[in-house]
């Protein structure tokens, strides 16, 4: 992780605030500011970008490692759906979820684990097809980098993958998503970046405080209300944060349930996402 | 959800006078609230016994309440006001006691008053030690182990168990009286059978120890619909064992990981659902183990707390404000974050600085009392500093604390006893770590004796380091970076003159030459992710500056500082009237200050908020950013007064009374020169540079003297000597200590005025016209400090000559110190001669009761005054005697009380002298000056017995004096019991009452009949040095059992009045809204009052 200190940062976030996103280069040496702003204007701007491809993992892989939890009194290896599961039976059901790695956080496969899932990670470009045939309870879309529009391949994997089987996406796994049920995305000002994002759950009208990290947002006028439910809203800007459809098996959200750091308010989704595929199952 | 409309006046308790441990942050909490409720449409019915609070102002509430928050009063209010609803949670523990005791007697059912924001069971739970126990174990949360014991040996077994050290606590002991902790085996077993000794019910608490561990707050809100946010995490600088308002405390939390914080937060949500808390903030206290990482829960305020305020400041969140919203219903979706306008309150603040909170204790003023930091609060008050890093913040904290703490320990200590310091904490601790470090002791060393984390103590390294590279320079030498780095990291121009071998002002240039300024910096809740509306500065060494400082006619005020005894909350009450006044006549308003428990630290007060420290150079670069119009420096008290003719010099233009004229009131000398010119009188007085001159002067003077150091603030240091050794032995001392050093520092000697009265004035002046505000007489004799004297307004023992003669001078010496603002004089009248004592051409203690007790908001007057705006423009309702100008009084008698911290410092003695050491002051106000009085004792903490015996031991001065007040006590059907002496005296005058034995003269004794609840009243004045045994061992036991001692005959006087006119009296209660309505026929001539 590159961190930059001794700069104002002040200074610097309310120059973003003013002007929006930019290209920007980190420099850690006496290079003279004239060539480091020509080689920030050299890099390409995020819009249009397809990252994901660049980031997946090239091959499938197991994931079944669960988080490390410290909650006291729960010793140090126990995980808290072991804890969950030692306590009942309903704990013993598993699921396999296929997981789509756009750039994916291993707090999201840690989680996953800990709410009783096995997860077969997969690279961006995996075809429906091949997907399905790993037979899942259930596909994660994952969170990754760049602009989603892009990202058509994915968006077709989807559409496919729609009612086949229980869908949960996370982030830029959430802008897919919009795109795969007919809406469209667009680029933020300066996006959401930070631990403490107010989202509404409008089904429960509940607050979330949420860890964001995006540019690009759905636009929830763009997509077709017959089908979707919007479920949640960023009560700082209103923009969307959440969806599901009306009668198939797929929910998103644009920020980070999973969030390591960040609170752990929206940790239910997971449990969503589980008794979704429970239901498939039945 | 939109908010109840099923109520629509709701009552407020407020905390009542300033304690330790409860101070104006309640204040700030309820005015707050009262403003929010109100600007949602809700009437406010307030009360709160505290006149020096913005919460009594008559504009804050709809009904204002100055009475004792006592049951019966409060019941009086209710059936009076009939409110709907009363939120209980933000007048501090006093506030809550007082909203569960009226629950519990069935007041509130009575009445149909809801309780709002939390409930009576989430109350008890979260109060009650192991009901909140209990409920942390349901939700699989840790709490210390603890057991409950009745005997010694299945004491011993458990303590065993839990391991060492061990905590006991018995039960029902009163202040935690029998306490204490045990480090092994066999200490257990004998401080375990005296604990069960000392429980009334043969029943202790241990409870496994978590000294040492390391302590953190979260400061937590939740709404109706149960949404819950974290304002601010706080970690204590100083672990598990010291109370949290005696740590340095810092946000946001430094040395958590994000895992164990989100632990911590996952806890906290958990908590305020369990225990029940529906709306408003808590705050809830976590101990961690370092080695293993455990966490527990050590205890929950379901209130608005000292905590709170320093979250709110700290981050730009007002959490008393919210909580009041919530409790109405409201959500915090539905609210809007006042500083950026478009963002809702669902949100948790984002600290891209670093606050640093420091305590300032005064433990000189009570002499013998333990200076240990325990689990017990000490600090009289707290600064708080804001800076880019914990370094930056923690320089800027020790240079808000005054006087300014020395930043190196004396060398002289030895290792051992450095390593003692270290390890027992004490008010200069921060300086032993600094000392240790010098001396290159290891950080793990420093560590393993503090228990202070490693990062705290590797910045401190830090600190050190740098110090050194910045002194092997000079001022020509050091480089811009160096310079830069140093201020970065919180170095002051005072400090790094010490470093670089020159003076501050050159520091100053050479980096202004060098182009080294700070910058201003916003608290905006967000990190700058969106625009701020409300100018909250703080300084830094950065690039971009966001103060946004425009031009227009602008007036800035200086605060005061840090509470102390003597200057407090009412200073604040100034300043923020100053705000008040100027912001009403169009200027923009800008304040400074450092104390985060005020009201004036408030972005709601003042239009600029500067929460900075009050030194030279840090208000200078405030000045200079500003350039405002005028500075107000006579509102904060001495703080802002020590620098105003630096400020002066260096351009500021000081508005109101000269900085000189302030001066020379200060200047005996000069001040006795001009008193002799316009002939008024003065004690005779000299001034000593050496012990044996100080001896000659006071004999010069004649016996007895008041002795004391030339800078004075509440009377520190002071001694009335009623013999030449006291006064040799005080200008030794003070010559060790070094208050009388250099021929700038001699010790003064007054001639005392035994049995004199004193007088307090308060005037306003214009530079042309004066107006008295107020002529208040003291209860207690001349010798008492006046902030610890009882004082009644209007004068009620006061010839009109003498009143004229002290008009006369009042009016004189204001125009003599062209006084433009507020002027206090201290008067002494011995035998009809005015003396004066003392001028103060600044606001003083008494401006908001006089304030109160008049309806004219003096410190709002005088805030146009220096503006320029003059006496005869402003209407004031005056009446004229003598071509002289006074507020018309009205018709009460409101009577000030001072509130002592006693019950803190035990062993220490009660009695009154000229050393200030009250910490607040209540205001009683009825119709007879004898209720009033009785009502200022009873918001003080003493009820005045309406039957029951008085026991009575008076100097041989007061047996004189004595017998009217015996006549009016038995008059009331009290018994009166005395000492043999005092016995005999009214045997002489003709009145018969049973004699006691002193505490010498064999048992039961007085303070076995105190012991033993046979006593209901102690009047015990003092006889002087020799019998000091006797009298503290008397007023002792009354303050551990809680009976009322009085310790002056005027008091004694009063109290015999008060309860003649309490007894079957109903409580009778007012609202200032109506007190303060004039009736014209009532306003009378001060002096004509019956």
């Amino acid at each position: 992780m590159p961190a930059i200190s001794e700069i104002d940062t002040r200074a610097l976030v309310r120059h973003l605030r003013e002007v929006g996103a930019l290209r920007g280069v980190v420099a850690t040496d006496d290079t003279a500011a004239e060539q480091l702003i020509a080689e920030a204007r050299a890099l390409p701007t995020m819009a249009g970008q397809e990252l994901a491809s660049r980031v997946t993992s090239p091959k499938p892989y197991r994931w079944s490692r669960g988080s490390i939890d410290l909650s006291s009194p729960v010793p140090a290896d126990k995980t808290p759906i072991e804890r969950k599961r030692a306590a009942g039976p309903e704990g013993n059901s598993r699921y396999h979820v296929v997981a789509y790695d756009f750039g994916i956080k291993q707090n999201i496969l840690r989680l996953l684990v800990d709410y009783g899932c096995d997860v077969t990670v997969v690279p961006a470009q995996t075809s429906a097809e091949d997907a399905l045939a790993l037979k899942p309870d259930g596909v994660f879309l994952s969170n990754g980098p760049g602009d989603p529009e892009p990202i058509g391949y994915a968006v077709a994997n989807i559409r496919k993958l729609l009612g086949c089987v229980p869908i949960f996406g996370i982030c830029l796994g959430h802008q897919l998503c919009g795109l795969a049920l007919g809406g469209r995305t667009f680029k933020l000002k300066f996006g959401h970046h930070g631990a403490n994002h107010p989202v509404k759950n409008l089904l429960t009208q509940k607050i979330e405080i949420t860890s964001q990290n995006h540019g690009f947002c759905v636009d929830p006028d763009s997509l077709p209300s017959s089908d979707v439910e919007i479920t949640h809203v960023n009560l700082n800007d209103h923009t969307n944060e959440g969806m599901r459809h009306r009668s198939l098996p797929l929910f998103s959200v644009q920020y980070h349930p999973e969030a390591s750091p960040g609170p752990h308010d929206a940790r239910y989704l997971f449990d969503q996402f589980t008794a979704m595929m429970n239901e498939a199952n039945r | 959800m939109p908010k109840r409309t099923d109520i629509a006046k709701i009552l407020i308790i407020g905390s009542g006078p300033i304690v330790i441990g409860q101070a104006c942050e309640f204040d700030y909490s309820g005015t707050q609230a009262c403003k929010a409720l109100r600007a949602e449409g809700y009437e406010v019915v307030l009360v709160n016994s505290n006149p020096a609070t913005i919460m009594t102002d008559p504009e804050i509430a709809d009904r204002t309440y100055i009475e004792p928050l006592a049951k019966e009063y409060l019941e009086a209010i209710i059936a009076k006001e009939r409110p709907d609803a009363l939120l209980p949670t933000v007048g501090g523990q006093t506030g809550l006691n007082i909203a569960v005791e009226l629950a519990e007697a069935g007041i509130l059912e009575k009445y149909n008053v809801q309780l709002i924001g939390a409930s009576l069971r989430a109350i008890k739970i979260a109060e009650d030690r192991l009901l909140f126990k209990d409920a942390c174990r349901r939700i699989g949360l840790e709490v210390p182990a603890s057991e409950v014991v009745n005997d010694v040996p299945e004491a011993i077994r458990l303590a065993d168990q839990l391991g060492y050290p061990v905590v006991i606590r018995p039960s029902f002991t009163l202040g935690g009286t029998g306490g204490s902790i045990a480090y092994n085996h066999e200490e257990f077993a004998d401080l375990i059978s005296r604990a069960l000794d000392a429980s009334p019910v043969h029943q202790a608490l241990i409870e496994e120890s978590v000294l040492g561990w390391k302590e953190y707050e979260l400061e937590v809100m939740r709404d109706c619909r149960d949404n819950f946010v974290v304002i601010c995490s706080i970690e204590n600088f100083d672990p598990m064992g010291v109370h949290t308002g005696d740590s340095i405390t810092v946000a946001p939390a430094q040395t958590l990981t994000d895992k164990e914080y989100q632990r911590m937060r996952g806890a906290a949500a958990a908590i305020i659902r369990e225990v029940g808390v529906e709306t408003g903030g808590s705050n809830i206290q976590f101990a961690i183990d370092p080695e293993t990482g455990r966490m527990t829960v050590i205890e929950m305020n379901p209130r608005v707390s000292r905590s709170s305020a320093l979250a709110s400041k700290a981050t730009g969140f007002p959490i008393a404000k919210i909580a009041a919203k919530l409790a109405l219903g409201m959500t915090l979706d539905e609210i809007p974050n006042d500083i950026t306008r478009k963002t809702p309150c669902s949100f948790e603040p984002t600290i891209d600085y670093v606050v640093v909170k420091i305590p300032k204790w005064q433990f000189e003023k009570f002499p013998g009392s333990d200076t240990t930091l325990t689990t017990q609060m000490k600090s009289v008050g707290e600064v708080m500093a804001i800076g880019r890093t914990f370094q930056e913040a923690l320089c800027k904290g020790i240079r808000s604390l005054e006087p300014h703490s020395p930043w190196r320990a004396p060398n002289e200590v030895t290792t051992a006893l450095l390593r003692q310091k270290l390890s027992i904490p004490g008010p200069d601790r921060l300086h032993w770590l600094f000392e240790a470090i010098e001396r290159g002791m290891t950080c793990e060393e420093v560590c393993s004796l503090t228990k202070i984390d490693p990062w705290f103590i590797r910045h401190l390294e830090d600190m050190v380091a740098l110090d050194r590279r910045v002194a092997a320079m000079n001022l020509q030498s050091i480089s811009p970076d160096l310079l830069l780095e140093a201020k970065r990291s919180g170095a002051s121009d005072e400090e790094l003159a010490k470093l670089l071998k020159t003076t501050p002002a050159e520091v100053r240039t050479r980096r202004h030459e060098l182009g080294v300024r700070p910058v201003f910096k916003r608290v905006d809740t967000c990190a700058a992710e969106f625009e701020s509306f409300t100018p909250y500065l703080y300084s830094t060494y950065e690039e971009e500056d966001e103060s946004g400082a425009v031009d227009r006619p602008k007036i800035m005020i200086l605060g005061s500082g840090p509470n102390r005894i003597g200057q407090g909350i009412e200073f604040d009450y100034c300043c923020c009237h100053a705000a008040f006044a100027l912001k009403e006549d169009g200027y923009e308003t800008i304040m400074v200050n450092c104390n985060p428990e005020t009201v004036s630290t408030d972005y709601d007060t003042a239009d600029r908020l500067y929460f900075e420290p009050l030194t030279l150079e840090d208000v200078l670069a405030v000045i200079d950013r500003e350039k405002p119009q005028g500075v107000i420096v006579q509102f904060g008290g001495q703080t802002p007064l020590n620098l105003a003719l630096e400020l002066k010099r260096n351009g500021a233009k000081i508005i109101g009374t000269d900085p000189e004229s302030i001066d020379l009131a200060e200047d005996r000398s000069r001040f006795g020169a001009l008193l002799e010119e316009l002939k008024i009188p003065q004690p005779h007085a000299g001034t000593a540079l050496a012990p044996q001159e100080a001896v000659k002067v006071a004999s010069e003077i004649g016996l007895p003297v008041l002795v004391r150091p030339s800078y004075v603030l509440g009377g520190r240091a002071m001694v009335i000597a009623y013999d030449l050794k006291t006064v040799e032995d005080y200008a030794t001392q003070a010559a060790l200590i070094g208050t009388l050093s250099g021929p700038k520092r001699p010790i003064l000697i007054d001639q005392f005025l035994e049995d004199a009265t004193e007088v307090d004035v308060d005037a306003l002046a214009d530079g042309e016209d004066v107006v008295i505000a107020g002529i208040m007489e003291h209860i207690e004799e001349a010798g008492i400090h006046s902030g610890d004297s009882s004082c009644v307004l209007p004068a009620v023992s006061l010839k009109p000559s003498v009143l004229e003669r002290i008009r006369d001078y009042t009016a004189r010496l204001a125009r003599a110190l062209h006084v433009v603002g507020v002027m206090n004089v201290q008067y002494a009248i011995q035998r009809d001669t005015v003396y004066v004592l003392e001028v103060n051409p600044r606001a003083s203690r008494t401006i908001p009761y006089v304030s109160k007790a008049t309806g004219v908001p003096l410190a709002k007057v005088a805030a146009r005054l220096m503006t320029g705006r003059k006496l005869r423009d402003l209407h004031l309702p005056v009446v004229e005697t003598n071509g002289i100008k006074e507020l018309a009084v009205l018709d009460f008698f409101a009577v000030k009380s001072p509130v002592f911290p006693f019950n803190k410092f035990r062993g220490v003695d009660t009695i009154l002298g000229p050393e200030m050491r009250s910490t607040g002051e209540v205001m009683g106000v009825s119709s007879t000056f004898g209720l009033a009085f009785a009502k200022a004792q009873l918001a003080a903490g003493q009820r005045l017995p309406l039957k029951g015996t008085v026991f009575l031991s008076v100097n041989d001065r007061d047996k004189r004096h004595v017998a009217p007040v015996v006549k009016d006590l038995l008059a009331a059907g009290l018994t009166v019991i005395a000492t043999r002496g005092t016995a005999a005296a009214l045997g002489a005058a003709g009145i018969e009452v049973e004699s006691v034995y002193k505490v010498n003269e064999g048992r039961p004794n007085i303070v076995d009949l105190i012991k033993t609840a046979k006593v209901d009243l102690v009047i015990n004045t003092p006889l002087g040095r020799e019998s000091f045994y006797d009298e503290k061992s008397i007023r002792r036991a009354s303050i551990r059992y809680n009976i009322p001692c009085i310790t002056t005959l005027a008091a004694a006087s009063a109290a015999a009045r008060g309860i003649r006119d309490m007894a079957g009296h109903d409580a009778e209660v007012a609202a200032l809204q109506d007190l303060h309505r004039r009736k014209s026929a009532a306003s009378v001539a001060p002096g004509d009052h019956p």
